[in-house]
């Protein structure tokens, strides 16, 4: 009996950590500009979150999408 | 009101006297007992494993007719069915009085199937159902279990890169292909080409296959085939073991980590398993790395199963999730195939790609007495679908299905010669989509199914009957308006029926049947509108599209000779009103478009052909062949896409069986040939024919705790090649080169104190 409930508890802290989202990973993120990738650097959690919502980045010379995946 | 009557009876007649079941596994030509030899009683799921004197025991409570499944290395198999009456159910009932003999095995043919609905022995169904033990399958060793099952006859794999593998039956596959976990159905949004199977290898111990229409069995949707998984059996009474498998592949610098351990004792029976998987990209054979093939996948799975008199409960509950990447991705309006393909190899998440977590969870209940069996299976699956396209915090598509489903069944034994099974089964499913998701590929829906059938089996001689009859109706409503079209609200209802008929003896076997099915359509189908990026195409829906119709006629012989086993297999599946993707010769945002259309007649024939050698003057040597062949037919030859090749899939195993502490126990070789594909729909182009060479060599350890080693490599030769029905042809994205793997497998078990 004690096995089981030994395998049940690892059970379940396994389904917990497997099925919990992602909130904290990180993600390097650039914008195409002329035809060169320009790095903006890594993001986190929230401000990457709000980088993605906004979509877009914008300088002097114009507005750019915004990707932070690789290619 | 009648079956619930019948129900509580069972249940208040239960009592907690047990009898003893015990007797003697013996070699039938020295008449020598037969040590570890497996005794397994089907509808208990309960194992005994004979000791050095070839006696074995079960003291527990048993229905009135049981099945004894016995079995041994290097011996044919056997399966003992026993009918008694309720009184020599008691005290005496076969104590130490049943001796089974079991004749070296030549060629083993003689396996029960359960995917008929009911434990049938395989050489006394009608119905011609292929049966694989997974560690067959995985003879060489499979990256998913798309690719274990593509080894079967008639069944190939449709797959998007190694992460997402979906089984294709007699040319048929997604929502046309029903899947089941120990008699539950699994819905997993198989609609889309590009959603993967929600199963892992983790605990599953055999798959069967019913090739073609089985409405009468499950209802609708299953015109292609049906995949019925069970698991594992339990550890014998009174025992526990621990099985740690790690499995290493070079081609995706990746591999497994799988555990699985059981417990049983005379009234509980326990397993718990679970894995890990992690591959990064896939080497093509220019040594270059598939971009963005890359897939992890967590299994966590429990069973827990007791009886008492007259009655037998599984409680089953099975996890999995996986991350897998999309190949294929691109912001240009022209493809070019080298883009997709990188000089490195890389394992981090990164997007687009799919992640899908399932939960099932059953629970399994069987009451006997007399000549009656009562089943109850109880069922709840939960899927998540979440693809992230061109955002890795805001997903593009986000769904979750729920499932419900019931299925009650009352077995009649009228006499030796006749057995009537009827029943009810329904599923109440509700899709809804995730709120923060960017686009919907289908409305909040619900869809509730229910069937009424009856089905009879009558023997008579040589020869054996199988025939029913059921109705299933089933309701759909989306729950908004879609894509600017109003909410729906339908339903579909339809008669389907089954008959056939099996003649054998010990060197012939003659199979016919005539099966039915129907497909009502999806919403997918209906109302779509927009882009699936998965699939790279934009589709359109019909809300006017009518259920599809099937019909099959399936005719098998089978020649068996001591050495010798020849089966040919030949089909014709009418299928009406088929529904199919038509390409529409434009293009929305880069994608072609798509439109759901119907055929009035499609048909697919052909024929799976299988062979199987073991000569006399060479004991230790197997050779099999099987050639799979389908062609279809319809007005307008262009229209169906994705037709597989023929393909023949030889092999040979030499079992050899030497060395003592270091054992190397068989080698196989592999040769499959797919022949080239010119039958292709417009817009899809045909395909070459490709070879492939896989060998394995399996050795043991036997140390303290014996340890199976496999090595061994896929694709031995390098092939470059594209298969027809893989997904990554759109970019021109080669399957995997070279993959050297090894497998190293822990098996300890132990006898647990006598309770």
């Amino acid at each position: 009996m004690k096995k089981v409930v030994l395998f049940s508890a690892f059970a379940l802290s396994f389904v917990v950590t497997t099925s919990s989202c992602s909130k904290n990973k990180c993600h390097d993120c650039h914008y195409d500009k002329a035809g060169l990738e320009i790095e903006m650097g890594e993001y986190c959690g929230d401000d990457l979150k709000q980088l993605e919502a906004l979509g877009t980045f914008t300088d002097s010379t114009g507005t750019y999408t915004v990707h932070c995946h690789e290619h | 009101m009648k079956f619930i009557a019948l129900l509580v009876a069972f249940v208040a007649l239960s009592t907690n006297a047990q009898k003893e079941l015990s007797g003697f596994v013996k070699n039938k030509r020295t008449n020598l007992p037969i040590a570890n030899a497996r005794i397994h009683i089907e509808e208990t799921g309960e194992t005994s494993i004979s000791d050095e004197t070839g006696a074995f025991r079960f003291l527990g409570n048993y229905p009135e007719s049981i099945h004894l499944h016995v079995s041994a290395m290097e011996f044919e198999s056997k399966v003992l069915a026993f009918t008694q009456s309720a009184q020599a159910l008691g005290r005496q009932y076969l104590i130490g009085s049943l001796e089974v003999y079991l004749s070296e095995r030549h060629l083993d043919l003689e396996e029960i199937t359960v995917s008929t609905g009911i434990n049938v022995q395989k050489n006394k169904s009608p119905f011609l159902i292929e049966t694989r033990k997974l560690s067959d399958l995985n003879g060489i060793s499979t990256l998913n279990m798309g690719e274990a099952l593509a080894k079967i006859p008639g069944v190939y794999q449709a797959s998007l890169g190694n992460g997402i593998s979906k089984p294709v039956i007699r040319g048929l596959q997604g929502i046309r292909v029903v899947s089941l976990l120990n008699g539950m159905r699994m819905e997993g949004q198989q609609w889309g080409g590009d959603h993967g199977m929600g199963i892992s290898e983790v605990g599953i111990g055999s798959v069967e296959v019913i090739k073609g229409p089985a409405s009468l069995l499950y209802g609708a949707d299953a015109l292609g085939g049906v995949l019925y998984y069970s698991d594992e059996s339990y550890a014998a009474v009174n025992s526990e073991s621990v099985k740690v498998q790690s499995l290493y592949n070079s081609n995706t610098n990746g591999g497994a980590l799988r555990f699985l351990y059981k417990q049983s004792n005379q009234k509980f029976r326990f397993l718990m398993g679970g894995s890990y998987a992690n591959h990064a990209d896939f080497q093509l054979p220019n040594e270059k790395f598939a971009q963005n093939s890359r897939f992890n996948e967590s299994v966590l799975k429990t069973s827990l199963s007791w009886n008492g008199k007259n009655k037998v409960h599984h409680l089953r509950y099975s996890f999995n999730h996986v991350m897998s990447g999309l190949p294929g991705h691109t912001h240009d309006s022209i493809l070019n195939p080298l883009e997709f393909q990188s000089e490195v190899q890389r394992r981090k998440q990164t997007i687009p790609a799919q992640f899908f977590d399932n939960h099932y969870v059953s629970f399994e209940n069987k009451w006997f007495l007399d000549r009656n069996e009562v089943s109850l299976l109880l069922g709840q699956t939960m899927n998540q679908l979440t693809e992230y396209d061109e955002k890795v915090t805001i997903p593009g598509i986000q769904m979750r299905l729920w499932n419900s489903l019931y299925t009650a069944k009352w077995t009649h034994t009228f006499s030796e010669n006749l057995k009537v099974v009827n029943g009810v089964q329904g599923m109440f499913q509700n899709n809804v989509n995730g709120l923060t998701a960017t686009e919907q590929l289908l409305p909040n829906s619900l869809s509730f199914d229910n069937g009424l059938f009856s089905m009879w089996m009558y023997s008579m001689d040589r020869w054996n009957f199988q025939a029913g009859l059921r109705y299933d109706l089933r309701y759909l409503k989306t729950l908004e308006e879609f894509n600017g079209k109003q909410a729906i609200s339908k339903k579909y209802g339809s008669p389907n029926a089954s008959i056939g008929a099996i003649y054998s003896t010990d060197n012939f076997t003659f199979r016919t049947n005539v099966s039915t099915g129907y497909r009502a359509p999806h919403p997918s189908e209906l109302l779509a509108d927009g882009f699936h990026h998965g699939a790279l195409r934009y589709e359109i829906g019909d809300e006017q599209l009518r259920p599809e119709r099937a019909s099959q006629l399936d005719v098998s012989v089978e020649v068996k000779k001591d050495h010798f086993v020849i089966v040919v297999n030949p089909f014709l599946n009418n299928i009406q009103q088929f529904i199919y993707l038509q390409p529409m010769d434009s293009m929305v945002s880069n994608l072609p478009v798509f439109a759901y259309k119907q055929l009035n007649r499609v048909l697919f024939y052909g024929s799976d052909i299988g062979l199987h050698y073991h000569p006399h003057f060479a004991h230790d040597l197997h050779m099999e062949a099987t050639y799979s062949y389908l062609n279809v037919r319809t007005k307008t030859d262009s229209s169906i896409s994705m037709i597989p090749p023929g393909r023949l899939l030889m092999s040979l195993r030499y079992n050899l069986n030497f060395g003592k502490k270091l054992q190397v126990k068989d080698v196989l070789v592999q040769y499959t040939f797919m022949n080239q594909q010119n039958k292709i729909a417009y817009n899809e182009t045909a395909s070459p024919a490709y070879q492939l060479l896989d060998a394995s060599v399996q050795l043991k350890w036997n140390g303290k705790a014996p340890v199976d080693v496999q090595v061994g490599c896929r694709n031995i030769l390098n092939s470059s090649y594209i298969d027809h029905l893989s997904r990554l042809k759109n970019i021109s994205m080669p399957s995997p080169g070279r993959n050297i793997y090894i497998s190293i497998n822990f098996n300890i078990s132990h006898q647990l104190k006598k309770q």
